[in-house]
């Protein structure tokens, strides 16, 4: 599936650097609606940039890397509930530690995983986590953590504005390297690479590594502006799978989906919200339902489409029985 | 030593139900390469089934079992055969999205309709127990094994002695080459779909009789499905059973011995040393990669 080489379609990839650029002066509107609802949109997004770099450009579908999120609120409350540490890029710098340094251990042996196997290993590994987590009583156990939030709200704003945009460069130049050509080797074809001289399992785990640093990053910020951690909170299952929706949305395995598919889902999930709280979650199932039967590569792909309303039903009856 | 025995009996019991749900997520793994995370909502909505059936006219749930798996085999079919079909052959992230969206649906339809309240049922028989060497032992359960196992048996011969059955074995094979052999593919992948929705319920129809029905109380059941597929190997009834029986007793003394909020812990490392030492199950057949 070309999207315009291995970065994406180039006219989406400028449209979607215009909309981060955009989305920088959100805070100047002095409107804390906006600002929160900014702040999700870059949360997701950076989560969505991570899991990418493992789903989408290495092929490996994870279920779990909330995990990673999680461990991140949780560096960082813990950062201020015992060390009364509450600078932001210090709790950043370790939640990503925490999130590399476990993605290398859990890496080698999940990683010889294939499919299937992959998907439901990380899902039990987010489940277990969640319930280890919360039966640990120096994170709070049960009861959970607050976190004393900045007198500069807009702080937390400009910082997941910035670990989002470093995530979409950071998709970029790793898309374009020697790295992005392995993975997507991996991704067409694992024995082929290997028989070709990539070394699957350091690459697999690099890219899962790097995943994990993102959505470590992400967590950090999450945790300082939403003042309260608990397991529940942190390894929400809405964070865990919002952002495989919108890679698939937008794009898998392209460096523009992610923010596109997280500005789009955001919106719709606004919307549902005030106008259907009851049968919110209900709906979301519909647009996923949806999404998939219809758009199972997403939205930048149509962009390249070839052959009108034709190649479009050709395209979208391709995985029939 | 007593608790030990004790662990070990409830272990096996339940292993049975365990058993019940595997086969129906074992059969649309294995013949579709398809990891259905909406297995647990149909095991849910077995329960309900039950559970309305016996709040409306007093039937026994052992008599709604039946009924529930032809309503849920019906369900089952029409979802591969109109929304599922559209994009099996789609790579597994796809199927995997779909039907997580479609388990989200059925728990919230639920949920509107019968709320979040825990429900329950209670017949005539509900506490009734008896005692060997200081064990006790539910009635319940124990008819409950039983009937696990005749379903068992039952999928047994259907899989082996039935023409569908047969086509389905063969399916699993080969696709292309069933194809060629006249089988029907899209309605076929629907049977199975159907057949596996339907054990589900059945299963749930099982739960009712022991455990308090909630619109996400089937949610743990795709995670136990996949267990016990992995444990026992994938595509065979014997080692559904046998992963579903090993699976109810790791479960009985890990919340005995271990904790019983750290389930799914214990799930996940029973599942990476399995894994990681047989990968391809203790009853060790071929499996899909």
């Amino acid at each position: 599936m070309s999207l315009g080489g291995i970065t994406g379609n180039v006219t989406a990839l400028r449209v979607t650097v215009g909309i981060l650029v955009a989305l920088a002066f959100v805070p100047l509107l002095h409107n804390s609606y906006y600002e929160n609802l900014g702040r999700g949109i870059l949360m997701y997004a950076t989560l969505s940039l991570g899991w990418n770099i493992i789903g989408g450009y290495t092929g490996y579908v994870s279920f779990g890397n909330v995990v990673f999120f999680g461990l991140g609120t949780y560096t960082s409350a813990a950062l201020w509930q015992h060390w009364h540490q509450q600078n932001i890029a210090l709790a950043v710098v370790c939640a990503m530690a925490v999130g590399i340094a476990l993605a290398l251990v859990l890496g080698v042996p999940i990683l010889r995983l294939r499919g299937h196997y992959f998907g439901i290993a990380t899902l039990g590994i987010a489940l277990a986590t969640q319930e280890i987590v919360a039966n640990v009583d120096w994170l709070g156990a049960g009861s959970g953590f607050t976190v004393r939030p900045l007198e500069a709200y807009s702080a937390y704003y400009y910082a997941m504005w910035i670990v989002c945009a470093a995530s979409m460069l950071a998709t970029f130049l790793i898309a374009r390297s020697k790295l992005g050509y392995a993975l997507v080797a991996i991704r067409e074809n694992e024995e082929a690479a290997a028989v070709l001289g990539v070394d699957p399992t350091r690459y697999k785990v690099t890219a899962w590594a790097i995943s994990a640093a993102m959505a470590g990053a992400a967590g950090a910020v999450f945790a300082g502006a939403n003042a309260f951690i608990d397991a529940p909170t942190a390894f929400a299952l809405d964070n865990n799978v919002f952002p495989i929706v919108m890679a698939i949305l937008g794009g898998v395995g392209t460096v523009a989906g992610p923010l596109v598919g997280a500005l789009i889902l955001t919106a719709i999930n606004e919307t549902l919200w005030s106008h259907f709280p009851q049968i919110h979650t209900l709906f979301f199932g519909a647009v996923i339902v949806l999404v998939v039967m219809f758009l199972p590569r997403g939205l930048l792909w149509l962009l390249n489409l070839r052959g009108g309303w034709k190649g479009l039903r050709a395209s979208v009856g391709a995985y029939r029985a | 030593m007593q608790l030990f025995w004790q662990s070990l009996v409830n272990g096996i019991l339940v292993g049975g139900i365990f058993a019940v749900v595997a086969l129906g997520f074992s059969l649309v793994w294995g013949i579709m390469n398809i990891i259905n995370l909406a297995h647990g909502s149909f095991v849910m909505l077995g329960a309900y089934t039950a559970y309305v059936l016996f709040s409306t006219w007093h039937v026994d749930p052992f008599l709604s079992l039946p009924v529930a798996f032809v309503l849920l085999y019906g369900f089952g079919y029409c979802i591969q055969r109109f929304v599922i079909n559209f994009v099996v052959r789609a790579p597994i992230l796809t199927t995997f999205l779909l039907t997580f969206g479609l388990s989200l649906l059925i728990v919230n339809v639920v949920l509107l309709i019968f709320h979040g309240d825990t429900k329950g049922i209670t017949t005539q028989y509900s506490g009734t127990n008896f005692s060997i060497g200081g064990v006790t032992v539910g009635w319940v359960k124990v008819w409950t094994l039983l009937v696990a196992l005749a379903i068992t048996a039952l999928m047994q011969a259907f899989l082996t002695r039935t023409k569908t059955g047969r086509a389905i074995r063969a399916t699993a094979m080969d696709v292309d080459a069933a194809q060629l052999s006249g089988v029907r593919v899209a309605h076929l992948y629907a049977v199975v779909f159907g057949l596996g929705a339907g054990l589900a319920g059945a299963a749930g129809v099982l739960i009712s009789l022991s455990y308090s029905l909630q619109p996400s109380m089937g949610d743990p059941f795709v995670i136990t499905g996949f267990v016990v597929c992995v444990l026992g190997g994938l595509g065979s009834v014997q080692g559904a059973l046998l992963g579903g029986l090993v699976y109810g007793v790791i479960e009985a003394l890990g919340s005995q011995y271990i904790g019983t909020g750290l389930q799914d812990a214990v799930a996940l490392v029973v599942l990476l040393i399995v894994l990681i030492f047989r990968p391809r199950g203790l009853l060790g057949k071929a499996t899909a990669s």
